[in-house]
């Protein structure tokens, strides 16, 4: 049939007009879609049938470029995991690295609150880019600015921590490689507190947001069921009710010190994940509150100069500290052979890290679990049944990082 | 009559950190330990050298013995019960390397052992505890030329007797020798001498620390940037099995691989240095009339060349063998002469002989001989028989494989194709000349003197349009419609395994991967 030349008025009632379903490509360069990812639809209308999820092919090859790396030199490669709070992996990746080196006990305390803070600190960055992004990709400009200026603020007092705006790689295995700089906690104390100014705002601009709660209430809905058989986590699996937050049920550094709460929704919805990660940001700044308040004075990293590099001026002036610099650099730190599968809360939810070591300076095997690879693919489940542009604030809640999510 | 191989009285039984064992009667402790799995570390002892017992490093525990014993310098005894992991042993360790490191110089930025040292791996593995001494360190000489090949930094050496014992029990020269005493104690030559023994180059190798390091290798490069390739030397027909280290492309040095049946863990100076010649002075295209030519079009002209001499039945055309070719080029040119081409009059040339001792350096300076006398047809000539010939004009055309230094009578050959991996006269007089891939470029095998057969790796891509001989051969024999179609070194040598005794039960043997010294632990 040639459309245009047969007679159209053959088509008298709705249930003779053609019925092929039309694929449809979202992304790679849709402005809504991240990095590479792409989401082949087919659509009946406006309506979805099918969604096929391709992330597309980054190659970062995180994985084996590490296995060409000494196990100090994979931290600038994890800062780039999800690029968004890389704190938090590089705390990951370190926890790893020293369970398998069994000192996992003889981390300094202040060393640990210190990753606790900053990982908070990435946590709070990494729930004000999705909330922003996924703002914006809603038509709420305004509220973008006001979060992301936020995120600004944080950044700007991670770069004071660790040089780098974005790319910290400040966790070594063993604690972290510099104290936190000076009057530095009163800094913090005061982002946060307009950083709470922010929230506030776009609290108000957004929550009884008529347009914005018809397109995320009821939206996107997973049950709580396939946010465990798809293997979910993070703010995803939380917004289904589904309480799982390595923080609580797998304490790791000294998290079972704070009080704080793990916020969770009841319907699964794209409104769920958007007010989980609002109270979730709420509930670092508690944790980052008391550990200010807690922290500890003492050195920031493990005392034991076959793991952490002896101090330069030691280095320059003794032939026992020069060796264990040397060998630290040039060999890598020597990591007992076995295996290890070790995991901590990442802004996007279970963040592991399996490690292989074969006894010499770099790992055999770096295996990631990135958890938004895991959150992402359950929207061939979600999608079907919504509308086209209920993909956007669908696949904007999910908070799909590419250098996370390439495999 | 069958013998009883193992009376009871030739074992003991030794308890390694509550583990039973039995172990020969006579052996060493450390060794005896060392097979057992138990780490114990050591600067002074090697497998191949006496025990002095000077570094105290193998310090272990003897029920029964009020202090620590050396390990190396203790037999093993039946009943004898050892610990070599007790928190007593572990602190005199550490005791005895900071001991070990309190005048040793913060040299490693600078030190050409960095990276592949003893003393920073055992530091690294047993010690682990920064510095109490604030002292200043005693001086020593720090560039003192002690040998041709050889510099000595007094104040990195940690006196442990090595080199002094290579010298005196493997090259039989007592140069080196220890002066003075305590904190002021120095390795030096004894008066008069120099360390210039033809295996000096070994105590390089095994001196645990940078004080001597080689002339060659000093400065060139870092050793945590070279990769290891396993080899044979092909200075001489001993065969020595040696690494091969090399960083982008080159060849930095060859250091000796042990092989108690051959060279045990030594191999003289000479050898080390038969990588410079696999850079220097190569054929690296192909050239027809001496003039640079495609392959292709050099091939063409090779098989145009033989096709007419071998026109009248092939009995003036020659063919020359080398006895520093691999058994697989040899091989290879076997069946493509010989079996192919027909050729009745066969030659074999090689490097000149040249001086020997009852060490390890043989007279006859090819790799290869006994491979080749194996393959090569049994009527084979040698080169003056060669000259002889062509002068006759009983030989008017001729097959060269390797690189000869013949001088041919002018104007008597219509012919003259040469396989050659270096310039020589022969290559600018040849009609057509193929580059060819040098031992360290080509898999392959060589037969030592004992008939041994080696396995050697390619540690380096092939340069220019070089090829292995075999592969070289195999084209030329598909431009002359000969079956001789080879894909690699393997089929070439599964081949000639079925056709020649020397070669039965002999293994081609897996791949050799890369190693690279950083992360091989194999040094140091």
């Amino acid at each position: 049939m040639v459309f245009g030349e047969s007679d159209i008025s053959d088509f008298d009632n709705e249930g003779d007009l053609p019925t092929e379903t039309m694929p449809l490509m979202m992304g790679p360069s849709h402005p809504a879609m991240h990095g590479t990812v792409r989401i082949a639809l087919e659509v009946e209308g406006e309506k979805i049938k099918t969604a096929d999820i391709q992330i597309g092919y980054l190659h970062r090859c995180f994985e084996k470029e590490a296995e060409y790396a000494t196990w100090t030199q994979i931290f600038p490669y994890t800062d780039r995991l999800n690029y968004v709070s890389p704190m938090l992996n590089n705390v990951g990746y370190a926890i790893a690295v020293e369970k398998l080196l069994d000192i996992e006990g003889k981390i300094p305390e202040r060393a640990q609150y210190i990753r606790v803070i900053v990982g908070e600190i990435s946590r709070i960055t990494d729930h004000l880019t999705c909330l922003a992004a996924g703002a914006m990709e809603l038509g709420a400009f305004t509220v973008f600015f006001y979060l992301i200026k936020g995120r600004e603020w944080l950044w700007e007092l991670l770069e004071e921590v660790s040089g780098a705006r974005l790319t910290h790689s400040y966790v070594r295995i063993g604690g972290v490689v510099a104290d936190l700089p000076e009057g530095w906690p009163a800094k913090l104390r005061e982002v946060l507190a307009k950083v709470r100014v922010a929230l506030g705002d776009a609290d108000k601009l957004l929550t009884r947001n008529k347009i914005f709660r018809d397109r995320m209430d009821g939206v996107g809905v997973i049950a709580k069921a396939d946010a465990a058989g798809w293997g979910l986590t993070g703010p995803v699996a939380r917004s289904t009710g589904l309480a799982y937050d390595v923080r609580k049920d797998h304490p790791y550094l000294v998290y079972d010190r704070f009080d704080f709460d793990v916020p969770v929704g009841s319907t699964g919805d794209n409104f769920d994940r958007y007010a989980v990660r609002l109270e979730e940001i709420f509930q670092s700044m508690r944790i980052l509150d008391q550990a200010l308040a807690t922290i500890p004075a003492g050195p920031t990293i493990i005392d034991d100069p076959r793991v952490a590099l002896p101090k330069k001026r030691d280095t320059y002036n003794t032939i026992e500290a020069m060796i264990a610099h040397f060998k630290l650099i040039m060999d890598g730190l020597h990591v007992p052979t076995g295996e290890i599968y070790s995991f901590t809360e990442g802004g996007n939810g279970e963040l592991g890290f399996y490690i292989v070591s074969d006894g010499t300076g770099r790992p055999v095997k770096c295996r990631l679990r990135p958890p938004c690879f895991a959150n992402l693919a359950v929207l061939t489940k979600v999608l079907p049944g919504l509308f086209i542009a209920d993909v956007v604030p669908t696949f904007g809640m999910i908070n799909m990082i590419g250098g996370e999510c390439d495999r | 009559m069958a013998a009883d191989t193992s009376p009871p009285t030739d074992t003991v039984t030794v308890l390694v950190d509550g583990k039973e064992h039995k172990f020969k009667k006579g052996m060493n402790l450390l060794e005896a330990c060392q097979t057992v799995g138990a780490k114990i570390p050591f600067f002074c002892w090697h497998p191949g050298l006496s025990s002095p017992a000077v570094c105290r490093q193998c310090l272990v525990e003897i029920k029964g013995s009020p202090k620590p014993v050396p390990s190396c310098y203790t037999t093993v005894a039946d009943k004898m019960e050892v610990t070599t992991n007790s928190a007593k042993v572990l602190d005199v360790r550490r005791q005895m390397l900071e001991f070990t490191l309190l005048n040793h110089p913060i040299d490693c930025p600078i030190c050409d052992k960095a990276g592949e040292c003893s003393l920073q791996r055992h530091y690294f593995d047993w010690d682990g505890k920064l510095a109490r001494n604030e002292g200043d360190k005693v001086r020593k000489a720090k560039v003192v030329d002690v040998g041709k090949h050889i510099m000595l930094d007094q104040e990195r050496c940690i006196l442990c007797t090595r080199c002094i014992r290579v010298c005196n029990e493997v090259a039989k020269a007592p140069e080196l020798t220890m002066a003075y005493r305590g904190s002021h104690e120095i390795l030096t030559t004894a008066p008069g001498q120099r360390l210039d023994n033809p295996y000096s180059l070994n105590t390089v190798d095994v001196c645990p620390v940078g004080a001597l390091t080689s002339k060659d290798f000093r400065f060139a490069r870092r050793a945590w940037e070279l990769s290891s390739t396993p080899s044979i030397c092909p200075g001489c027909a001993t065969g020595c099995n040696i690494e091969v280290h090399t960083s982008s492309g080159k060849i930095r040095r060859l250091v000796p691989r042990e092989n108690l049946a051959v060279n045990k863990f030594w191999m003289c100076d000479e050898g080390r240095f038969e990588y410079k010649a696999v850079h220097e002075n190569r054929v690296l295209l192909p050239m027809v009339g001496g003039k640079r030519a495609k392959l292709d079009v050099a091939l063409a002209e090779a098989a145009h060349l033989l096709r007419a001499a071998t026109a009248g039945g092939g009995n003036s055309l020659g063919v020359v063998f080398s006895f520093a070719a691999t058994n697989e080029d040899t091989h290879a040119l076997a069946r493509f002469a010989v079996d192919g081409l027909k050729i009745q009059g066969a030659y074999a040339g090689g490097r000149a002989a040249g001086w020997s001792d009852d060490i390890l350096v043989s007279a006859d300076k090819n790799p290869n001989t006994a491979g080749v006398k194996h393959i090569a047809p049994p009527w084979l000539q040698t080169l003056s028989d060669l000259a002889a010939d062509v002068a006759s004009g009983a030989v008017t055309a001729l097959l060269v494989l390797g690189n000869e230094s013949l001088a041919l009578p002018k104007g008597k050959l219509s012919a003259l194709v040469v396989l050659a991996s270096h310039q020589g006269a022969l290559v600018d007089q040849a009609h057509v000349a193929l580059p060819v891939a040098t031992w360290a470029e080509a898999d392959g095998t060589f037969t030592n003197r004992d008939d041994r057969v080696q396995r050697i790796h390619s540690a380096l891509a092939t340069s220019g349009e070089a090829a292995p001989a075999w592969q070289v051969l195999a084209s030329l024999a598909s431009k002359l419609g000969m079956n001789l179609a080879y894909t690699s070194a393997a089929e070439v040598f599964a081949e000639a395994a079925l056709r020649y005794p020397f070669l039965q039960g002999a293994l081609w043997g897996p791949p050799s991967p890369l190693v690279q010294l950083r992360f091989g632990e194999s040094r140091g």
